[in-house]
């Protein structure tokens, strides 16, 4: 909102600088934009929040600083005087939708004389920006300005039938407005019509083949109220904003209808001459008196943590145009003014107190009691997961939720239900090279397609040793309720599939996981299909790894080696065991023994393993893989060697040679029981 | 012989010795040069040890001190080169191909993503403050993201262009939104526990607006939120001075101008006063009685305020970062620098 500094001085003259005004406004709601010098005035430019209408005109402004400065408002009293005869004899209005339009209210000139606005009215409307059309609009936009209640002014004699018509607009109705635009209108938009055709477009702009002309001699003075909503949706649709639709779109002040109206017949009675004729057209609701609220002056402590002095409290609340009904000593009983549609509750008036008042006023020492807070152990086990993620040398990537639609099936394994998908798509978040790949509108069923793409950026832009994860949501489907939100963490590596295990071993190994993962074979095509596998813990999918195949690299323009992973950290987070507990040492001598089997390609280490363990007993420390090893001329196609070491110790004794033969026996009669594993040498 | 040419011989000899084992480089050419000086049967010093015996009688203790001294200088001249040359066969602590400059052998580590470090440092500061960290689903229904937080159906904050509606799964199913405010967690954290309260939320939030240096349709939010049976706008000053002295290291102002927002009234923009200048720092307001009783709170009962940042705003002024989409570009380069 533009505010004129001499207009107000109409209203209120406070003996203080305009900059001290300005900064008392910014400090008590009316946040100060910019100041601009035009023509020996200012234009200030105050953003007004959407609960303050009242300040969408000078009065509302002047009001404030009246209240803030404690000085007089002078506001005008309109009488403008009528010829005896009735306007209802000239005009019938009829409210169709009122739903749209709830209240509309004429007045109706005679013989006016339109011409060129006096400096003094063109100047003023300058310093806000508005052009000079003639006295007619002048005087409407002056109106509009000054109390923020829009109104038109129609050639009387171009509305065809002596008839107003509020309804709402047919399919596919034309309607030229007076920017010449020929506009499609729809139903749920408002027009003004006459016995024939719209002849505005309710609350956002008046038609051009109505609109005051030199030739105009009568005229129609509309004030009416629209329904905010539907202003909304209409301006933003028809991409038709305007000076009333911005004030339509908000609450207005219903009784200030009225005034406006007599306001601006006055004027142009001043300013063209005429004559008026006798009583206004009513049409629709009659405006509600707003209802008493309570303010208990206890609550003012209670809510603000400082005490405003009672006559204070009454000052503020009157000079912003409550009425007091009652007072005692704990309570006061008020009206707030109907300009004021955002005061209906008791809170309400506390915030105006405390707003004029002054929020300087609050201390900011205050001793706010202590309490104790925690972090969850789903927080700590994110926290340790990071601190594992960049001490390998992955950086963190943030990558949007949303994904494009050619995306959006790439890798799917968490959900087989189709990606959930917003009305709107994100504008503007795709790298130039990914611009084909479609609205970006699917909420995503893995981090991995983003990862990918952030890899392909990177790649194209030269970088090297591209090591990303992201720890995100995604979004999975269900049916009748909110959708399923697993919090998962996803790597892209220039290195291989054991390189990406040995991540997801380190994971476990930092958060003191013990359980098993059970590692399956899998198909995905995003991945190579000798390179890829499964993860299970216990009965839930863990997650994925692989190396991407062929076509993926290719698709996804790769030239470097591409490992990837998911997993889903929701899985993790109940088997971590963040406060690992000791276990007694033995300080018994070991023995260290080595093996090396011969067993056919499909006997895999996690079974050789397997076997190796429950083979020893408890006196097996730790298993280790050293190394496999081929040699088809000695062994046959199809075999390979393992070679793999233990150490065994006793918790309790020494261990003798004995008892640790017994135990490597015990190994290798299992294995070759289980896996026809042959020992070498 | 005379004692003056005796003691001449010496010392020429001590000083060819001196400057054979000095400029030997080689462990072979030193131990050639202790044959020539210092060997035991045909060595020179031997030959002119010799020659003492031509000294006159009164003249010998003073020739015999003379070779003590040259014989010990010119030993110490040999252990010195041979230290030299079999400690590390360096020259004086100068080899040409040791180049102390080249860079070490590190192994890299990665960087926290900006947003991720800045919501650490916010949640920490938050947590010694007694702010524990709630969270909630992100997308969200009507209910939470809009009714119970006083925002009226006809509120243009439901317009369905200023939100990521979802495309309904049929036409009797509720609508369904990407949420706008992390506001939502804190009704689901009310909803579920009584009073008192103190958390905060913190995750993505998101607003159809198109991508540019400034704005991007995905962001993060920070909110607390802090109810018992008397919290006034005392403590939200209180705390956010404390919570910015935190993040800031330093001596800070709070201040308050009217704002608007439906779920808290009164309802303020904060600012800083930092570095002589006051600097935005997000709205803050006292929980509005409807949003209290929403959730089954009696506002007569308890008071609360609430507050929210925007985490990116913070994160670009904290690290100088001038464009948002740069955030969420993923350039190693970029990460790196943080």
């Amino acid at each position: 909102m533009i505010v004129s500094w001499n207009w107000i001085q109409d209203y209120v003259s406070p003996t203080a600088s305009m900059e001290e005004v300005v900064d008392k406004l910014t400090m008590s709601g009316l946040n100060h934009e910019s100041t601009e010098l035009v023509m020996g005035d200012s234009a200030i430019d105050l953003e007004v929040t959407s609960n303050r209408s009242d300040c969408l005109g000078h009065l509302g402004v002047a009001r404030e600083i009246s209240v803030l400065f404690d000085h007089p408002l002078s506001i005008p009293d309109p009488h403008p005087e009528s010829i005896d005869i009735d306007v209802s004899t000239l005009l019938k209005v009829e409210i169709q939708c009122p739903d749209l339009c709830p209240r509309y209210t004429a007045r109706v000139l005679r013989g006016v004389k339109v011409g060129v606005s006096p400096a003094w009215l063109q100047e003023k409307l300058a310093t806000l920006g508005l052009n000079s059309v003639n006295n007619i609009v002048d005087a409407t936009n002056y109106v509009m300005m000054e109390c923020g209640q829009p109104l038109h002014a129609f050639d009387l004699a171009k509305v065809s039938g002596g008839c107003i018509q509020v309804r709402e607009a047919r399919p596919e109705e034309e309607f030229v407005a007076i920017d010449h635009k020929t506009y499609a209108l729809a139903p749920g938009m408002c027009v003004i019509a006459d016995a024939d055709k719209a002849v505005a477009l309710g609350g956002v702009m008046g038609g051009s083949e109505s609109e005051v002309s030199e030739a105009t001699v009568d005229l129609l003075i509309e004030a009416a109220e629209f329904t905010s909503q539907a202003i909304r949706q209409t301006a933003r649709k028809l991409k038709l904003h305007s000076d009333a639709s911005y004030r339509f779109e908000r609450p207005l002040d219903s009784h200030g209808v009225d005034w406006a109206s007599r306001r601006c017949c006055e004027l142009i009675l001043k300013l063209a001459g005429g004559e008026l004729l006798d009583g206004v057209i009513d049409v629709g609701e009659t405006p509600e008196t707003p209802g008493p609220v309570d303010l208990r002056f206890a609550q003012i402590p209670r809510v603000l943590g400082i005490d405003v002095p009672v006559d204070e409290t009454c000052r503020i609340l009157q000079a912003l145009g409550c009425q007091e009904v009652s007072r005692d000593a704990m309570a006061l009983k008020l009206i707030p003014p109907s300009w004021r549609a955002d005061l209906t509750r008791e809170i309400d008036l506390i915030e105006e107190v405390a707003r004029v008042y002054g929020y300087d006023q609050i201390p900011e020492d205050v001793a706010v009691p202590m309490i104790a807070s925690h972090y969850s152990s789903r927080d700590r086990t994110l926290a340790i997961v990071r601190q594992v993620m960049t001490s390998l040398g992955f950086d963190e990537a943030m990558t949007p939720s949303l994904v494009p639609e050619s995306w959006e099936d790439r890798f799917t394994p968490w959900s087989d239900a189709g990606s959930l998908k917003s009305q709107q798509p994100m504008e503007g978040v795709l790298d130039r090279g990914s611009q084909t790949a479609g609205p970006v509108r699917c909420l995503r069923r893995s981090l991995l397609p983003s990862l990918i793409e952030a890899r392909r950026i990177n790649e194209f832009r030269g970088n090297e040793s591209v090591e990303l994860f992201e720890i995100a949501k995604v979004y999975l489907p269900r049916k009748g309720q909110l959708p399923e939100e697993p919090l998962l963490l996803s790597v892209v590596s220039e290195t291989d599939y054991v390189t990406v295990k040995g991540v997801v071993e380190t994971l476990f190994q930092q958060l003191h996981v013990s359980h098993q993962a059970k590692i399956l074979s899998s198909q995905h095509a995003l991945l190579d299909p000798t390179r890829q596998a499964q993860w299970m813990l216990g009965e839930t999918v863990f997650g994925w790894i692989g190396e991407l195949s062929d076509s993926a690299m290719s698709e996804n323009s790769l030239r470097r080696p591409c490992a990837v992973m998911e997993i889903n950290l929701e899985a993790l987070f109940e088997y971590v065991q963040l406060v690992p507990q000791q276990k007694v040492l033995s300080s018994f001598p070991y023995v260290d023994r080595d093996f090396n089997f011969i067993v056919e390609e499909s006997v895999t280490w996690a079974e050789l393993k397997g076997t190796v363990v429950e083979s020893s007993g408890d006196v097996l420390e730790h298993v280790q893989f050293r190394e496999v090893f081929r040699n088809p001329e000695r062994d046959g196609a199809s075999k390979k060697r393992v070679l793999l070491s233990v150490r065994l110790r006793a918790s309790h004794e020494t261990l003798t040679g004995e008892q640790a033969d017994k135990v490597c026996q015990a190994i290798i009669e299992s294995s070759k029981r289980e896996h026809q594993a042959e020992l070498l040498g | 012989m005379s004692l003056q040419d005796f003691c001449h011989q010496l010392n020429q000899l001590a000083e060819e010795a001196s400057s054979a084992f000095s400029n030997a480089t080689e462990i072979e050419e030193l131990e050639a040069a202790r044959i020539e000086f210092l060997g035991a049967k045909n060595g020179r010093l031997k030959s002119v040890q010799k020659l003492m015996g031509t000294v006159p009688k009164e003249e010998k203790p003073k020739a015999g001190q003379t070779l003590n001294q040259v014989k010990t200088s010119i030993q110490d001249g040999f252990e010195e080169a041979k230290t030299r040359l079999v400690s590390d066969g360096s020259e004086s602590g100068v080899d040409p191909t040791f180049d102390a400059t080249l860079p070490g052998l590190g192994r890299r580590l990665g960087r926290l993503h900006p947003i991720s470090q800045t919501i650490n440092e916010l949640t920490d500061i938050m947590g010694r403050l007694g702010f524990s960290l709630a969270v909630g689903p992100e997308i969200e229904d009507e209910h939470h993201n809009f009714n119970s937080l006083n925002i009226p159906n006809d509120h243009p904050a439901r317009d369905t262009l200023e939100n990521f509606y979802l495309v309904p799964e049929s036409e009797r199913t509720k609508q369904l939104l990407l949420r706008s405010q992390t506001s939502t967690v804190q009704v689901r954290v009310m909803d579920a526990t009584p009073p008192p309260i103190r958390i905060i939320s913190l995750g993505r939030v998101y607003r159809p607006d198109t991508a540019d240096a400034t704005h991007y349709p995905m962001f993060h939010q920070m909110e607390g939120l802090m109810v018992d049976q008397a919290v006034t706008m005392a403590d939200l000053k209180s705390t956010l001075r404390m919570f910015a002295t935190s993040y800031l290291g330093d001596e800070v102002s709070i201040r308050f101008r009217p704002s608007f927002f439906p779920f808290t009234e009164p309802s303020v923009e904060v600012d800083f006063y930092w570095n002589g200048q006051w600097m935005e720092f997000g709205g803050a307001g006292m929980v509005d009685p409807n949003v209290l009783r929403s959730v089954g709170y009696d506002p007569e009962e308890v008071t609360g305020f609430a507050f929210g940042l925007g985490v990116e705003r913070l994160c670009m002024r904290r690290y100088g970062i001038l464009d948002i989409r740069d955030l969420f570009t993923n350039d190693v380069r970029f990460l790196r620098q943080f």
